[in-house]
């Protein structure tokens, strides 16, 4: 059983609890565990970084440095927090003032960040750790018959220098993990764009158009479903679906899964078990 | 419709320059500025070393006399001294100019604009924004042209002047959106549109648009030409664009190979090796090209720049943007292959003959930048001296006719000049039983120009060159546009610049023809020796009877007699 | 040295060119044209158009000028990517081509089209003049020329990969915002907007300010980072765009607009709780009446499937809270000392 921190996302302890209640499901039967970081704090967004960079840096060395207490990586399954904790490690990493700063602060707490734990998707730990081979063979109900449409999101792509796993405008990982559980991902074009949520509070119009567009082209594609490694995007496609599609005069509607409920599906487990009943919009 | 006050052909850098100066001169006048592409897009982004100006922030005891001489001598005693003088004196000033209005010039740690030397001059003086001075400096220009309201219109392709007897009214141009051909009656016109290098084609390393286009309508229009046969040749082009592989690259220790593996520097320049002088290394690499020591390729004869030796940290390093270059134009990465290279045209010292306040002989009509040719710098142009020369000439011109707008009162534009014009272009369009396609004309006028009217010269080759140019002329009569659109049509636009270039390389070539000597970029292998007695002097070139008329003009001395020029 | 003696042997293969088509004088609507032509290795997909033009269909539209990455002429969508046509190999781009040895070439997106490969650029233009993207000098005119500013090379460093900008447009059509809403600033004016603001020798930096964080502004950049990686130039596009905002927050405080009172909450939250109270995160952007407006109608969705986030009372702090508030604490005087020092150079 290799054995992980977990971040608790805020949105998956608030509006998308579904997705950490799929991973426990299915955890031990891809050889995994994950730890709960409960003393961790929110990464901020994105952003703290501009509003109190050295905050910024306080409070997500703190979150690396607990899981480094553990002797573990960091895994993450919402995009946003995975693009801001990297980013955060990335400043820390190069910059010894910075981090000498930071660690006198949380050395009263006896914690300390080193920059000797990595921080990871969750679709990364199953393609890389868990690995294809291994998934292919645990699938216990091919998704064989459905035409999926993946939608990565930016923040587990862009910004390169931050990401660095997949091409950032050209990702494959979604695609092979989806193959590995027997589905067909199709190719869109905006497999690869913006869901709009990080504007959906300020530019609310601009978010749904940019949503809506996703949306259309994944249903113009006959997808059966979107799925995708993130709660935000999540949040979005599927909470402000209807709005959006109004909006922008589309009709039809198409039920959007996360990550974490794809791979429980193949797995054998059931809709409710999965959560999947709580999407505003179901199949 | 009421005349423009100042109508500027062209939006690089002296053209922009010369819009804001006269908008400084005079707020009320009237003032347009035309380019056939946006300006921001202009040749003068290309420029990567910098601006000379005797700022002394680098070495103090520089001197703009000393700036002065090496540029007289630099152009091997063809240019004008008093010119010269204006240049390098107004040098200073034009620079910390640019610097008031925001050009984020490099630094030295005393927080002055940094300097570092150049080719040909006695101090470091050459004033830069890391590799990318000319970017920086239209950049700049543009945002304060946009500041100052200045009038642009963008994509408008100049066709003609419009006479009234012998004096400019204005000028015909096609707005290349609509395809329509408008008039801008003007009380004065500024021609700026750059070089006509790329007549040389593939083996040039100018910009596709280079074409002279201004310079071929003042000199139809009958405004005289002046030197035009000097153009200069940068060694190291790459093979298939002609783009320029900078001096850096030998500056780190690339060599120069030939197709036995001999690094063929060693007969011609046995100490300096590959860091002689830019107009010799160019004549090796050519010679070892003709005697058939070159590699073959459908993309034509080459040699290798040879990098591999340095290794990939030095390259990587030190020569990250000439690394990008080879991968991007050429497909080779230096590290793992030699980079293909021959001598590629590069500069048009010659352009529109103008005093030194931008005027030509025709009443309202100016020429400044490498458009024209004041001169200061002769047959041969230092390094750091062309961004100087369209910035202090640009500013001066604008001022000249802002100051002098006022004494002209053209007659208006008749319909009929637009008219014809439109018909004249339409003709292109016609069907046609034979027919030519330009791009063959184009690359065949490179091709002859670069075998001919090249590096080396000899009364045999340019009368072959002038034959082929002639030939060419013909065949132009049976070029056809094959896009009869009036929108965006780059098929009329491309062969409307090649009339240009056919045009304007028979001046080239009959220069060289006639100055039966070698001075400066100009090398006559049946004239080995520079000729003060015979060629001091300037070529003049008028349009008549369709062919260009050859006359002189004495260049103006002063205090620096004629020397042999040596390094 | 023995192999450079070696002569290139090239590959050469048939490739397809499959091209936008459009002129809106003839054309009722855009259609592809596939172009197959021989090609060596090592050419780029300018100048393949450019043979094309030349030797096959001399109607085929595109602009291109410098052929050399500086003048931002060729910026076209090749392979659905933005990019400059003439840095761009063609052997590259065969190997992220969808269907094999199909080239797709299309013009820029959010701009209005012309023909072919070419779109407007003005509004571009506008944009730079509407957030006057110049330097306006503290000097006045009549004293230009006389002496030099004194910039420090840290300012230089500051704007100096800033203004390798060649306003090729490939930002602008990448752009997730400006697909959805042409107002949008655009990620380009963004950036030169930042460099100007970092320029000392520039008068008008708190109203550039001003108008940047007005509507389709700098706060409706949705962090997708797709100017910066589409950048032909590789410049951080987005940390201008956060460096924007940093400035704004600082000089302008974080009450005048949404964006600002939004970046706000999540601090506030993490102070308080270590997480963030979703629930009222939109009142505390936007306001209750907007909030009403905008969101009650999902919200009773939402409570049917159990998805609204809880009540403030009913979020639950983080396990650590009372560290991390204290170390938080902690910091905000090392970050007060900082603004002292900075505020007394």
């Amino acid at each position: 059983m290799k054995r992980y921190a977990y971040y608790q996302s805020c949105i998956n302890e608030a509006m998308t609890k579904e997705v950490d209640r799929s991973i426990d499901l299915w955890q031990h039967d891809l050889g995994i565990e994950l730890v709960k970081l409960h003393e961790s704090a929110c990464c901020g967004g994105s952003n703290l970084d501009y509003v109190s960079p050295k905050q910024f840096a306080l409070v997500n060395a703190r979150n690396i440095a607990l899981a480094e207490k553990l002797g573990l990586d960091l895994i993450v399954s919402c995009n946003t927090c995975l693009m801001t904790i990297r980013t955060a490690k990335k400043k820390l990493d190069e910059s010894a003032a910075l981090r000498a700063e930071v660690n006198e602060i949380l050395r009263e707490e006896g914690l300390e960040y080193r920059g000797t734990s990595d921080v990871r998707h969750l679709l990364w730990v199953l393609i890389d750790d868990v690995g294809l081979d291994v998934i292919r063979k645990k699938v216990k109900t091919p998704l064989s018959k459905l035409r999926i449409a993946p939608f990565y999101g930016c923040h587990i792509l862009r910004p390169s220098t931050v990401l660095g796993k997949d091409d950032p405008l050209e990702p494959t990982s979604l695609d092979l993990l989806l193959d590995a559980l027997g589905a067909k991902s199709i190719p869109y074009e905006h497999k690869n764009r913006c869901c709009g949520f990080h504007t959906l509070l300020v530019a609310e119009e601009e978010s749904l158009n940019v949503a809506a567009e996703a949306l259309k082209e994944a249903m113009d594609e006959k997808a059966d479903f979107i799925v995708t490694p993130c709660p935000l995007c999540h949040t979005v496609l599927d909470g402000y679906q209807s709005k959006a599609l109004k909006k922008n005069g589309v009709k039809g509607s198409i039920p959007v899964y996360h990550l974490s409920e794809v791979v429980g599906l193949a797995l054998g487990y059931s809709d409710r078990q999965l959560g999947i009943k709580r999407h505003i919009v179901t199949a | 419709m009421k005349p423009f006050d100042i109508v500027i052909v062209g939006g690089g850098g002296s053209g922009l320059y010369a819009a804001m100066e006269a908008m400084k001169t005079n707020p009320n006048l009237n003032i347009a500025v035309l380019s056939k592409v946006y300006p921001n897009r202009s040749h003068t982004s290309a420029a990567q070393g910098g601006a000379n100006a005797a700022l002394a922030n680098k070495a103090k005891d520089d001197t703009v006399e000393m700036h002065i001489f090496d540029t007289i001598k630099g152009s091997d005693y063809l240019a004008d001294q008093d010119a010269v003088e204006v240049l390098c004196s107004e040098a200073p000033k034009i620079i910390r100019e640019l610097d008031n209005m925001g050009t984020p010039w490099s630094r030295m740690d005393d927080k002055t604009i940094a300097q570092r030397p150049f080719g040909g001059a006695g101090r470091p003086r050459c004033c830069y924004c890391a590799d990318k001075t000319g970017h920086t400096i239209l950049q700049t220009l543009y945002e304060q042209c946009l500041r100052k309201g200045v009038f642009f219109f963008n994509e408008y392709f100049a066709l003609d002047l419009s006479l009234d007897g012998s004096r400019s009214r204005g000028l015909i141009a096609m707005n290349m959106k609509t395809g329509k051909v408008e008039a801008f009656p003007a009380k004065t016109v500024i021609f700026a549109t750059g070089g006509y290098a790329k007549m040389y084609w593939n083996r040039s390393s100018n910009a596709a648009g280079n074409t002279g286009d201004g310079q071929a309508i003042a000199y139809r229009a009958g405004i005289p030409l002046k030197d035009m046969e000097f153009v200069q040749f940068h060694p190291t082009g790459l093979r298939k664009s002609g783009l320029l592989v900078t001096e850096g690259a030998r500056g780190e220790g690339g060599y120069l190979v030939n197709a036995e593996g001999e690094r063929f520097m060693k007969r011609y320049a046995p100490e300096k090796m590959e860091l002689g002088p830019r107009d010799l290394v160019s004549r090796s690499l050519e010679t070892e090209i003709l005697e058939g020591r070159g590699f073959d390729s459908p993309a034509g004869k080459y040699l290798h720049l040879d990098l591999r030796h340095l290794g990939a940290d030095i390259i990587k390093s030190r020569l990250p943007q000439i690394r990008e270059m080879c991968m991007y134009f050429e497909g080779v990465d230096p590290i793992e292959e030699p980079v293909p290279v021959r001598p590629t045209a590069h500069y048009s010292m010659g352009g529109i003959d103008t005093d030194n306040f931008g005027r030509t002989i025709m009443e309202g009509v100016y020429a400044a930048g490498e458009c024209g040719c004041v001169s200061v710098h002769g047959a041969n142009r230092l390094g750091g001296n062309s961004l100087l020369d369209i910035l202090v000439f640009g500013r001066i011109t604008g001022r000249a006719a802002a100051e002098e707008a006022g004494k002209f009162n053209p007659s208006a534009i008749p319909a009929s000049e637009v008219t014809d014009k439109e018909q004249e272009l339409r003709s292109f369009m016609q069907p046609r039983g034979h027919y030519e396609r330009y791009g063959t004309l184009r690359e065949d006028l490179g091709h002859t120009l670069g075998a001919n009217v090249g590096i080396f010269r000899e009364a045999s080759k340019i009368k072959q060159g002038i034959a082929d140019i002639e030939s060419l002329q013909d065949r132009f009569q049976h070029v056809r546009v094959f896009d009869t659109g009036d929108i965006y049509n780059t098929n009329l636009l491309q062969v409307l610049e090649l009339k240009n270039m056919l045009d304007l390389s028979e001046t080239v070539a009959e220069g060289a023809l006639s100055r039966e000597e070698s001075r400066g970029s100009h090398t006559r292998t049946d004239f080995p020796t520079r000729d003060d007695e015979k060629w001091h002097k300037h070529t003049i070139y008028t349009y008549e009877g369709g062919r260009p008329k050859l006359a002189y003009k004495p260049v103006t001395m002063g205090r620096y007699e004629l020397q042999e020029r040596t390094y | 040295m023995s192999d450079s003696t070696i002569q290139h042997h090239e590959e050469s293969r048939d490739v397809t060119f499959r091209v936008h088509r459009f002129n809106p004088q003839v054309d009722s609507k855009p259609y592809f044209d596939d172009y197959t032509i021989k090609l060596e290795k090592g050419i780029t997909v300018l100048r393949a158009l450019g043979y094309i033009k030349e030797h096959v269909d001399s109607t085929l539209t595109f602009r291109a000028f410098c052929q050399a990455g500086i003048c931002g002429s060729c910026a076209m969508r090749i392979n659905n990517m933005s990019k400059l046509a003439c840095t761009t190999q063609v052997w590259d781009e065969l190997d992220k081509a969808r269907e094999p040895g199909v080239i797709k070439i299309e013009p820029l997106r959010n701009l209005p089209h012309i023909k072919d490969l070419v779109v407007e650029m003005d509004p571009v233009v506008g944009k730079m003049k509407k957030y006057s993207n110049w330097v306006d000098s503290r000097m006045p005119e009549e004293e230009w020329g006389k002496k030099e500013f004194l910039v420090s090379e840290e300012e230089f460093q500051a704007y100096d990969k800033a203004t390798d900008c060649i306003l090729c447009a490939s930002c602008v059509s990448e752009c997730t915002i400006l697909r959805a809403h042409k107002e949008y600033v655009s990620p380009v004016v963004l950036l030169r907007s930042f460099r100007m603001n970092a320029d000392s020798r520039d008068g008008i930096h708190d109203q550039r300010l001003a108008g940047l964080v007005q509507d389709h502004g700098v706060w409706d950049c949705t962090h997708c980072y797709r100017c910066q990686e589409t950048c032909v130039k590789n410049i951080p596009i987005m940390d201008a765009i956060h460096g924007i905002r940093e400035d704004a927050i600082e000089r302008r405080g974080t009450k005048d607009t949404s964006g600002a009172r939004h970046a706000e909450a999540f601090m506030d939250d993490i102070e308080k709780k270590g997480r963030l109270v979703e629930a009222t995160l939109p009142i505390r952007t936007n306001g209750i009446g907007w909030t009403l407006k905008n969101l009650l109608p999902m919200a009773f969705k939402m409570i049917l499937k159990r998805r609204t986030p809880p009540p403030p009372p009913l979020v639950k702090a983080s396990k650590g809270i009372q560290s991390l508030r204290k170390e938080l604490k902690e910091m905000a005087s090392h970050v007060a000392k900082d603004h002292e020092k900075k505020s007394g150079e």
